[in-house]
């Protein structure tokens, strides 16, 4: 067996004996089972509804009650109230969260609330007691305006690729999860070279390892083998929520994609996307282990392991943002622009490939591009591992490891 | 010829230089001592021997042709700073290097074996390195460094740390390795340890070979020689005061006695004409012609003489 063999092998069995990742693995496995269970369980429980107080004469509180009454639960309806309602007022009304003081104006109906959380409240209640304002001002019944108000919406996927708005809001929340599951697994994995290359230095052991390995087998080695390690945890913690959402499915057969998005998720996710997710966490993961074990490389004292992992923290945290951003948007120019930008593009590419139909010269360039940077982070970490492996005393500054990268 | 020779090496860090210009040959099976301050270039120059770092210019060779990965393989290296793998237990950890080294299975293991006992680790061969005593840890490392059975071991101050047992222990498997025929390259302050370990020393300062040879030839190219005197007592010293050749010696150490008179003279000059002045003057009770010790040639050699 060659060097980078008997490293690889030996780092491996550090890896997928050493708790961290026992852990790791079960924990994430039942994480995300339990997400792919959780919405059919959800779906049994009723759902509450915001506990309102009408305050305002019997005939217009009656019949807000009667038209909210799928958002809200009213609690109490009162005639008047003294002053401003307080936190302590609505703990006495039943707990409720919101007052709503409800008047009539010359042009129509005017509703003041008085909120435990203003941010909570949201449009559905103004949308809800809608009829009763054109009532108000027609003369007509709230009856017969209801009927009128809401018009029947189709939407249809243009690209045929979602049956319809349900599974197409599933795939995008297949998606959020998915990019959880990249960012975790790349840092994870990334960070668990960037600890091992800095027991090495801190415990003095990598000066004997390259005087016997080049520095660059030592490196390809370990990333090889933390990367195995953490396709092995993504192969499981993927398994395992397959094989979870396909329970859900037999579990309610008869559901839609609509009362259960679980069902929906448990279809929506194709081979493809998931051969996009394994290349993406491979590149991605291969960009990054790089830079955090060059990072690595450059302390001496483990105390110092925050200062270096911060800057290289900053891209994996921006990608991620980003990669939110582009299941919304993802097809902004923007979005578009970073899926091919080298450390963002793994989140943010996958992202935009579950959740929209990605031209395939898209997808070809950013795979060219990152691939091409990959090489070349690798070279680049490569020296600065090669370097700050023998480098000790204060952690150095961008200016030190140029001098000692030229030296 | 089985060699190690080094032809003007030199390396730099920056502005820093650590190694200006050394040349020296260790020939093979030899115990080689590399003495010099600290900073004087030791720990680059092996280093560069061992590939870790290039040497900016100058050459290394071993028997005769550069230093490539395969003739790393069967060198091994104790470096100043010990380190070790410390949830990996003693007996993997040192079948691991050996494996790193060209080891195959179950030789590594058997070999690994061989030093656990040959360094009196039998009780510990099956706990993680991180629970041994430090001079444990640093026997461990030793035998991370010779497991392989390496032509060329390289140590840097192998016995820093170690209580004279455990030094004892690893001077005892040194003279086994250059029974064997192993080349051996020594760094360490310990001047006793290293004088009786060597047959051959090497005196660098300011990145430069001072001098280098066999203890004899250090002797031989020695200037002055020191004798001492006894007793202390006035008509002695005049003597010696009066002799313009003679100088009182900083030096006491090797013989020197406090109530002893010591003075250098230059290496050629006629000691038994010195003695029969002396035995006119008064009575003498001890008249010691003194070799230089390797501590005071280093010293001397490098300007840390007291």
């Amino acid at each position: 067996m060659n060097r980078i063999g008997i490293i690889f092998a030996a780092e491996f069995l550090r890896r997928i004996r050493s708790r961290p990742f026992l852990i790791g693995t079960v924990l994430g496995t039942a994480s995300i089972m339990l997400t792919a269970v959780l919405p059919l369980v959800l779906s049994g429980v009723p759902n509450g509804t915001t506990r309102v107080v009408l305050v305002g004469d019997r005939t217009l509180t009656a019949a807000v009650k009667a038209l909210i009454a799928d958002d809200y639960t009213t609690v109490d309806r009162l005639p008047h109230i003294d002053g401003r309602p307080t936190v302590e007022f609505l703990k006495a009304h039943h707990d409720a969260a919101d007052v709503v003081i409800l008047t009539r104006a010359r042009d129509g109906l005017r509703a003041k609330v008085y909120a435990r959380d203003p941010s909570s409240f949201g449009y559905a209640f103004g949308r809800d007691v809608g009829p009763l304002q054109v009532a108000l001002a027609t003369g007509l019944l709230v009856g017969d305006i209801k009927h009128h108000v809401i018009v029947p919406v189709s939407v249809r996927d243009a690209a045929g690729r979602f049956a319809n708005v349900s599974s197409a809001k599933a795939a995008k929340g297949v998606a959020f999860l998915f990019i959880i599951l990249l960012y975790v697994a790349i840092l994870i994995n990334a960070q668990v070279i960037m600890s091992s290359v800095a027991e090495e230095k801190t415990s003095r052991i990598a000066e004997l390892l390259v005087a016997t390995v080049d520095p660059a087998q030592l490196l390809t080695a370990k990333v090889l083998a933390s990367g195995v390690t953490g396709l092995i945890q993504l192969l499981v913690w993927v398994l395992f929520g397959a094989l979870s959402s396909k329970i859900v499915v037999a579990l309610a057969p008869h559901a839609d994609a609509i009362t259960h998005p679980s069902t929906a998720s448990a279809i929506s996710i194709s081979p493809g996307e998931i051969a996009a997710f394994f290349a993406f966490f491979v590149i991605g993961y291969a960009q990054y282990s790089v830079l955090y074990a060059a990072a690595a490389s450059l302390i001496t004292r483990t105390e110092d392991l925050g200062a270096v992992a911060g800057p290289v923290l900053i891209p994996v945290l921006t990608g991620f943002i980003v990669a939110e951003f582009a299941v919304a948007y993802p097809e902004n120019p923007w979005i578009v622009a970073c899926s091919q930008v080298p450390l963002l593009a793994p989140f943010v590419m996958f992202s935009r490939i579950a959740t929209s139909d990605v031209p395939a010269w898209q997808i070809a360039s950013s795979l060219t591009i990152n691939l091409a940077a990959a090489v070349a982070f690798a070279l680049l970490a490569g020296r600065v591992y090669r370097v700050g492996l023998l480098l000790y005393g204060r952690l150095p500054n961008l200016r030190q490891v140029v001098t000692a990268l030229r030296s | 010829m089985r060699s190690l020779t080094l032809s003007h090496v030199a390396r730099s860090f920056g502005d820093a230089v650590a190694v200006r210009d050394i040349s020296l040959t260790v020939p093979a099976g030899a115990t080689f001592g590399l003495l010099g301050p600290n900073g004087a270039g030791k720990t680059t120059t092996m280093r560069m021997i061992l590939g870790i770092l290039a040497p900016d210019r100058g050459e290394i060779a071993w028997n005769g042709a550069p230093i490539d990965a395969a003739a790393r393989m069967r060198f091994g290296y104790l470096p100043e700073e010990r380190g070790l793998y410390g949830k990996l237990r003693v007996r993997d950890q040192i079948a691991y290097f050996g494996r790193l080294h060209g080891l195959r299975r179950p030789h590594d293991l058997e070999s690994a074996q061989r030093w656990i006992d040959e360094l009196g680790l039998d009780a510990y061969a099956r706990l993680p390195c991180g629970e041994l005593s430090k001079g444990n840890q640093q026997k461990v490392q030793f035998a991370c460094a010779v497991v392989h059975a390496p032509e060329l071991v390289i140590l840097d101050e192998p016995f820093s740390g170690l209580d004279p047992a455990n030094a004892d222990v690893i001077l005892h498997a040194l003279r086994g390795l250059h029974a064997g025929g192993t080349t051996l390259i020594l760094s360490t302050h310990q001047m006793w340890q290293i004088e009786e370990l060597c047959d051959t020393f090497c005196i660098i300062a300011d990145g430069t070979v001072r001098t280098s040879g066999t203890l004899d030839e250090l002797r031989a190219s020695w200037p002055s020689r020191r004798i001492e005197v006894e007793p202390d007592v006035p008509a002695l010293r005049r003597v010696l005061d009066e002799l313009p050749e003679l100088h009182p010696s900083p030096m006491r150490t090797g013989n020197g006695v406090p109530s002893a008179l010591a003075y250098d003279l230059p290496a050629g000059a006629d000691v038994s004409a010195i003695l029969r002045r002396l035995v006119a003057a008064g009575s003498v009770t001890r008249f010691e012609r003194i070799e230089p010790s390797l501590q005071e040639i280093y010293a001397r050699t490098t300007g840390d003489a007291p």
